[in-house]
């Protein structure tokens, strides 16, 4: 994308003022995003991401510039404007540039650029057609077609001189539901690392079918009462709540300054035993995948908590600095606009024994979460709470009435020791993850488990 | 390459391959970013960068694309993408490239006392804050966002219809996070600041706002969960008000996904309850004198004593109904098709202070915080149920940090549940504005 002469050069002016680590990564990114509502195509885009991130470790400080000029001059000017904030003793050694070829190890077979929209256009008008005919109470139906190919380049002044492909596609539906006085809504966003065939192969049939369900079920939906519930979480996407209830404070940008709960506790007993928990880049074609991180490090299979107990980190290269421990291939930014830093890739909750079928027959009196919608945490105070977009109460072993505006609040590290049964059917489902370095994709999964007891926010009352 | 060669050639190539109307926009940012933590730069970040969004009608359809690459390159990209985008759509978009407004304000939003604020006394200042914030009590034991934060930005929008506009902006945000620690109780505090007067910043203030907050924070306890009349801080209340701008789109209402369709007219919230987009208010960063189309931006009363007066309309959503523009054709940057979205969107204070609001209240709940708003809002139901954070209200005061709740409502009876507006309007980042608001009743869930 640009020459290694010019790369190296670059390296060096970050250098200049006594750094000891500097960076550069280059993105050229394609993007085209398409937009069918009301049966129409009715917003179409196509576009091309390009900049330059230079990055400048000195002991514990952090240096990030970018830009959209790609011209030496610019890029030279850049990196030493960069490197004024540094006032280092580094001896700020750069290695030879050594050419890394990566293997990768999520195949594409279809890239979306050289695929015409007309082909694009016909699947979600395949899904529109399903999601309408779904029930005469389905109003509205809109649906987002998005696929990326992000080409990098990284290397570094250790040496490091590695190019990457990434390509994502994602398929968005949203159906609204009315009978005349409320709408409801529901939504489903299947994606993956993959190409075409991705989009191509999806079963529609399903994806749009229940986003349509969620929506007519919502509508005839009781309110949700409040209090302190035993909550059945469903697998796949229920996943989320893990994600920010404990993956967020496994994530080095919260340990290494020890604002986490789970800062300094390798080791100790944080869950009970059925808990394993584990962030695998590795995963293929998942959304959240990647062969290597985006300071170019092989992604990989991290064990977080083991049976119960505390095993590992996320961590980037700075700050494993700070933590004196090494990088776990989980440093990710959204693109040449954000410093990267230690983020998930697919977190999930390994399976267990229970079937789904015993986890419900014996739950007395609680609620059961069949889709959830996003969260949020705290990662100082381990404080989260997240929506449940489709949810049903249950009654001696069954479950009940539909029930909406169910909104769970809790603490991570207190619900993770709250888990009492986890399921046989581990899913993955695919979201977006919003955080200092930027919105990604990342994959939640569990099988379907139950934590004894969570404070369930409704408009109900108790 | 030079940018205004760039457009050029554009334009041109744009006119030659059969696009009849054509439309670049350009914007360029530079940005700063510092965080500090216990005393020494965490990290250090600037920008510069840029991009070009080009549309164009193509058989009567508007296609577009964009690119951050300003090459030659990009030109033949930028052509063939818009073209294949505009083939690809069922309908002409309903509008055409704009030829202009009679008059555009010349507000400003720049300042060159800002732009010339040096870094190093950028840092030395957050250093401070940190400092200060520190030493605010021995139970603060860490700040662990502390952000100061600069941009400039640049617009340049021109067609083949003969119109040009440009303007600029730029401001400072101070962003800072305290953490207290009692025991095994952990707590935030947080204060933020939005100007484009950096004399006009006091460390003491900051510090003490954050401070204050996550100390006072501390003590947490338990109330029954039911309904309680609540007071929105105006922070609390400015956010919910972003997360339910959508159902004053519209855009929205022309696809059925708002309830306020057809309500032109009519009374949809209490009579103390007015909303305002102001493009032009001193107390906002955010603005705009010219609108993603380029038609000229202007002062909008939404709601005026609870009735509905508009919804928020760019040139298309507006010909579909036979009205005019209100300024709100929306651009999120270059890199976006044209949506519709306010400029600075703010409840209309008005007299009471919130200590007046509060004496109010036999016994209730302030609401300091709301998190999971992307996620526990519903624009198209109006249901809501959130994470909060807060305060008892016992006999008009306050008597207790309440521990972590969730509050549950609609957004279409809260409107209409508004009791009383303050006169403590303030800004968020991203535009938004509310006083502190009194209203009837909200469900409240307390873990």
């Amino acid at each position: 994308m640009i020459k290694q002469s010019i790369i190296e050069n670059v390296l060096e002016a970050a250098l200049s003022t006594g750094g000891d680590f500097s960076e550069v990564f280059i993105e050229d990114k394609f993007v085209n995003s398409i937009e069918l509502q009301s049966d129409k195509v009715e917003r179409s885009i196509t576009g091309r991401d390009f900049g330059i991130g230079i990055r400048i470790f000195s002991g514990l400080q952090n240096v990030y510039t970018y830009t959209s000029d790609f011209t030496e001059e610019g890029l030279i000017e850049a990196a030493k404007r960069a490197a004024l904030a540094i006032s280092g003793g580094g001896n700020g050694i750069i290695h030879p540039l050594q050419k890394e070829i990566i293997k990768p190890i999520h195949t594409i077979a279809q890239l979306p650029q050289t695929v015409e929209h007309a082909r694009k256009i016909a699947v979600m008008r395949k899904a529109n057609e399903i999601a309408r005919n779904y029930d005469e109470r389905i109003r509205q139906v809109g649906l987002r077609y998005v696929d990326e190919e992000q080409n990098v380049l990284i290397a570094n002044s250790e040496g490091k001189f590695v190019e990457d492909k990434r390509v994502h596609s994602r398929l968005a539906i949203q159906s609204t539901a009315s009978d005349g006085v409320e709408m409801q809504s529901g939504f489903y966003g299947p994606g993956a690392h993959a190409g075409f065939e991705f989009i191509e192969n999806l079963d529609l049939h399903h994806y749009a079918g229940e986003a349509s369900r969620i929506a007519v079920t919502m509508l005839g939906a009781d309110e949700c009462p409040s209090g302190k519930f035993p909550v059945i979480i469903d697998n796949e996407f229920g996943g989320v709540i893990f994600h920010e209830a404990c993956g967020h404070g496994l994530e080095a940008t919260s340990v290494a300054k020890n604002t986490s709960v789970f800062a300094n506790r390798i080791g100790e007993k944080v869950a009970p035993d059925i808990v394993t928990y584990i962030d695998d880049g590795t995963l293929p074609n998942e959304w959240g995948s990647l062969t290597i991180d985006d300071e170019g490090e092989r992604t990989r299979k991290n064990v977080l908590i083991e049976n119960g107990i505390l095993k590992g980190y996320m961590i980037d290269k700075f700050n494993a600095r700070r933590m004196n421990a090494e990088a776990t291939g989980s440093s990710r930014r959204q693109s040449y606009r954000f410093n990267p830093t230690s983020r998930m890739t697919n977190t999930y909750i390994a399976p267990g024994d229970s079937t789904p079928e015993e986890i419900i027959a014996s739950t007395e009196n609680g609620i059961y979460a069949k889709y959830m919608g996003g969260g949020q945490v705290n990662p100082a105070t381990g404080d989260y709470n997240f929506a449940v977009a489709e949810a049903y109460l249950v009654k001696d072993g069954k479950i009940g009435r539909p029930i909406r505006g169910a909104t769970l609040i809790g603490n991570g590290a207190k619900t993770l020791q709250l888990v009492d049964k986890v399921g046989n059917n581990l899913a993955h489902g695919a979201g977006m993850c919003g955080s200092i370095s930027g919105s990604l994709p990342v994959n939640v999964g569990q099988p379907m488990l139950r934590v004894s007891e969570i404070t369930v926010g409704g408009t109900m009352g108790e | 390459m030079d940018i205004q060669l760039f457009q050029d050639e554009l334009l041109k190539k744009a006119q030659d391959v059969g696009f009849n109307e054509a439309e670049v926009y350009y914007e360029k940012s530079n940005s700063f970013q510092v965080n500090i933590f216990e005393g020494e730069i965490d990290s250090y970040e600037t920008s510069e960068e840029g991009g070009v969004g080009f549309r164009g009608l193509y058989n009567g359809k508007m296609g577009y694309a964009y690119t951050e690459k300003i090459d030659g390159d990009s030109i033949s990209f930028l052509i063939e993408g818009a073209k294949a985008n505009a083939d690809a759509l069922d309908e002409d978009d309903g509008t055409d490239i704009f030829g202009g407004s009679e008059y555009y304000s010349e507000h400003s939003r720049y300042s060159n006392k800002l732009a010339n604020v040096s870094i190093p006394e950028k840092i030395a200042f957050i250093k401070e804050v940190e400092k200060k914030t520190l030493a605010y009590d021995p139970r603060i034991v860490s700040v662990n966002y502390c952000v100061l934060q600069d941009f400039s930005q640049e617009r340049v929008l021109t067609n083949n219809k003969g119109l040009s506009l440009q303007d600029k902006t730029n401001g400072l945000i101070v962003f800072i996070y305290a953490v207290a620690k009692d025991g095994e109780e952990m707590k935030t505090g947080r204060a933020v600041r939005l100007t484009r007067d950096f004399k006009s910043l006091n460390a003491d203030e900051i510090a003490t706002e954050a401070g204050e907050e996550a100390i006072s924070s501390l003590g947490e306890k338990s109330i029954p969960s039911r309904k309680y009349p609540i007071i929105m801080r105006h922070d609390a209340s400015a956010s919910l008000l972003a997360a339910f701008t959508p159902i004053f789109s519209a855009e929205e209402a022309q696809k059925d996904q708002s309830l306020l369709k057809d309500k032109i007219g009519e009374e949809i919230g209490a009579k103390n309850f007015s909303l305002i987009d102001d493009p032009f208010h001193p107390e906002a960063l955010l603005g705009r004198n010219f609108d993603g189309e380029g038609v000229a931006t202007k002062k909008t009363m939404l709601i005026a004593d609870g009735t509905l007066k508009t919804l928020l309309h760019n040139r298309k959503t507006a010909k579909k109904e036979g009205v005019n523009s209100t300024g709100h054709a929306s651009k999120a940057s270059y890199k976006s098709t044209l949506s519709v979205g306010p400029g600075n969107l703010y409840i209309a204070p008005g007299e009471k202070s919130q200590v007046e609001l509060m004496a109010t209240i036999e016994e209730g709940v302030l609401i300091t915080d709301l998190s999971g708003l992307h996620s526990g809002t519903s624009t198209i139901s109006g249901d809501f149920s959130v994470a909060a954070s807060g305060f008892y209200i016992k006999e008009g005061k306050i008597a207790s940090p309440v521990k972590q709740m969730t509050i549950a409502g609609n957004f279409y009876d809260y409107m209409n549940g508004i009791v009383s507006v303050g006169s403590d309007l303030k800004f968020v980042p991203g535009g938004y504005g509310s006083p502190s608001v009194k209203v009837k009743e909200l469900s409240v869930t307390v873990d």
